[in-house]
């Protein structure tokens, strides 16, 4: 896939310009909400952790009841609040509605967007990243911002990790366009609970099985970029 | 002021800060803390030991009462709790066996045997899995572990031995995995960065110092309860309310 490159290589060393100076670049974004929830946990890592709790207890003092009840009786000043932990299969699990960033609390969400791009294939709507395309902006990190703000409004419940991008991916769209370079940068959501997306007709929050269902035929580079 | 924290912190029953209590000196007369007490009788040598019991201590003897008499009863006993299945050595259990044979049976082994006995007419009752930890909210109940794929296993030392070569295989495994998705995601970004043009290469090549914003969420065991936070809130003012009247 480099070896696209060599041409305007060999064009621009005349100029004394670096590579690709020819070549279009797209910062996209991958904006991601962490998980909410502790994942869950192997019942193996459990065996062993219960057979050594239970094991050590053998060992340990028995003191008599009326301790522990002395030690309950102390806490008289503070307040009681019936506490009911909530459930971590929320009701967007169950109706798996995809816009919801509630969905999967103990797996990352992407965020995706269905409409037209720069990259996609005839101007046909297609489901894609934030991106956008660089102009002569001072970083590609800021032009991924932008990117992200004409999407979301604006950016102050977000974070770009970095100033680096954390993967590229070079594009030939179809035979008569330039070919692209598309770099991602990793950004993640900050404290808000819905969002408002704007300038596409659809998007969706998905987890990383989902996402390798709709790029199929980027599904070995996606995998490697995103863990989990 | 050494003197003067100490006192300070002598009215909190707390057993490092009870030792502390007879090497520094003791000019005030100890508050009600049976912990406090027990450790001055411990520290007198082993002839009063016997006579102080008698005469119910002599730093603030007069001040006892029946409440401070059953916290020292209780803080006996715990010091004294036996454990369900008692640690001994090698060379300490073959003394046992021997002062068996001659007839001599110590107190905590008898209780060791009527306790082997029960178990023997009841059945170790190991068969449910136990709970750890508080009961609405552990593991099994919240979900973050199906009860039934859990194997089967007894309290034995070689069913440890097997239970924590799976564990450790199954850690391992998910390190080894985690190390090469690292490594994956590194070699990506330095290519990624090669890939750029050379303005823009040196500004991704910066480091960003800024610091990470202070509300990132980090993940819990439950997710959170919209408004309960404002509840926590009403209620620690109405309890602090009620301390200020006093």
């Amino acid at each position: 896939m480099q070896r696209r490159c060599t041409t305007p290589l060999m064009k621009s060393l005349r100029r004394f310009s670096s590579n690709s100076s020819t070549d279009k670049l797209v910062a996209s974004v991958l904006f991601e909400r962490l998980p909410i929830v502790v994942p869950k946990i192997d019942p193996v890592v459990y065996a062993f952790q219960e057979f050594s709790f239970r094991w050590k207890q053998q060992y340990r003092r028995e003191y008599p009841d009326e301790f522990y009840k002395k030690y309950e009786a102390r806490g008289k000043g503070d307040y009681k609040i019936d506490y009911k932990p909530a459930s971590r299969i929320t009701e967007a699990d169950k109706t798996n509605d995809k816009r919801s960033l509630e969905r999967a609390l103990d797996r990352r969400l992407y965020l995706l967007l269905h409409g037209t791009t720069y990259g996609s294939p005839d101007g046909k709507p297609v489901w894609h990243f934030p991106e956008k395309v660089y102009e002569n902006e001072e970083t590609l990190r800021k032009c991924a911002e932008s990117a992200l703000q004409s999407v979301l409004g604006d950016l102050s419940n977000t974070y770009f990790v970095g100033n680096a991008p954390m993967g590229h991916m070079n594009v030939q769209p179809t035979e008569k366009a330039d070919p692209l370079k598309r770099f991602f940068f990793k950004s993640q959501v900050i404290a808000a609970k819905n969002y408002n997306i704007s300038g596409c007709d659809d998007f969706v929050w998905v987890t990383k099985d989902e996402l390798l269902e709709y790029f199929p035929e980027q599904a070995e580079f996606l995998k490697q970029m995103i863990i989990s | 002021m050494f003197r003067v924290s100490a006192f300070k912190r002598l009215t909190s029953s707390d057993t490092s800060i009870g030792k502390l209590s007879h090497q520094l000196q003791q000019q005030c007369s100890v508050s009600r803390t049976a912990k406090g007490k027990g450790k001055v009788k411990a520290a007198q040598t082993l002839k009063r030991s016997k006579a102080a019991p008698k005469k119910g201590g002599d730093t603030g003897g007069g001040r006892k009462t029946g409440l401070a008499v059953e916290l020292e009863e209780m803080a006996k006993k715990c010091l004294n709790a036996p454990t369900p299945i008692r640690f001994l050595k090698p060379k300490e259990r073959a003394r046992e066996a021997e002062r068996e044979k001659l007839g001599l049976v110590s107190k905590e082994r008898q209780r060791e045997m009527d306790a082997l006995k029960k178990q023997a007419k009841e059945g170790t009752g190991f068969e449910k899995p136990s709970t750890m930890g508080t009961p609405g909210l552990d593991l099994i109940s919240l979900g973050l572990v199906d009860a039934d794929a859990i194997p089967k296993y007894e309290l034995t030392v070689e069913d440890g031995r097997r239970l924590a070569k799976e564990y450790s295989r199954v850690l391992m495994r998910r390190h080894r995995a985690r190390q090469k998705a690292e490594t994956t995601l590194l070699r990506l970004k330095k290519e990624a960065i090669e890939a750029l043009p050379e303005p823009l290469k040196a500004a991704a090549l910066v480091p960003d110092l800024a610091p990470f914003p202070p509300n990132r969420y980090m993940a819990t065991l439950t997710p959170p309860i919209e408004g309960y936070i404002d509840k926590i809130r009403e209620a620690a003012e109405r309890s602090s309310v009620k301390e200020k009247l006093r």
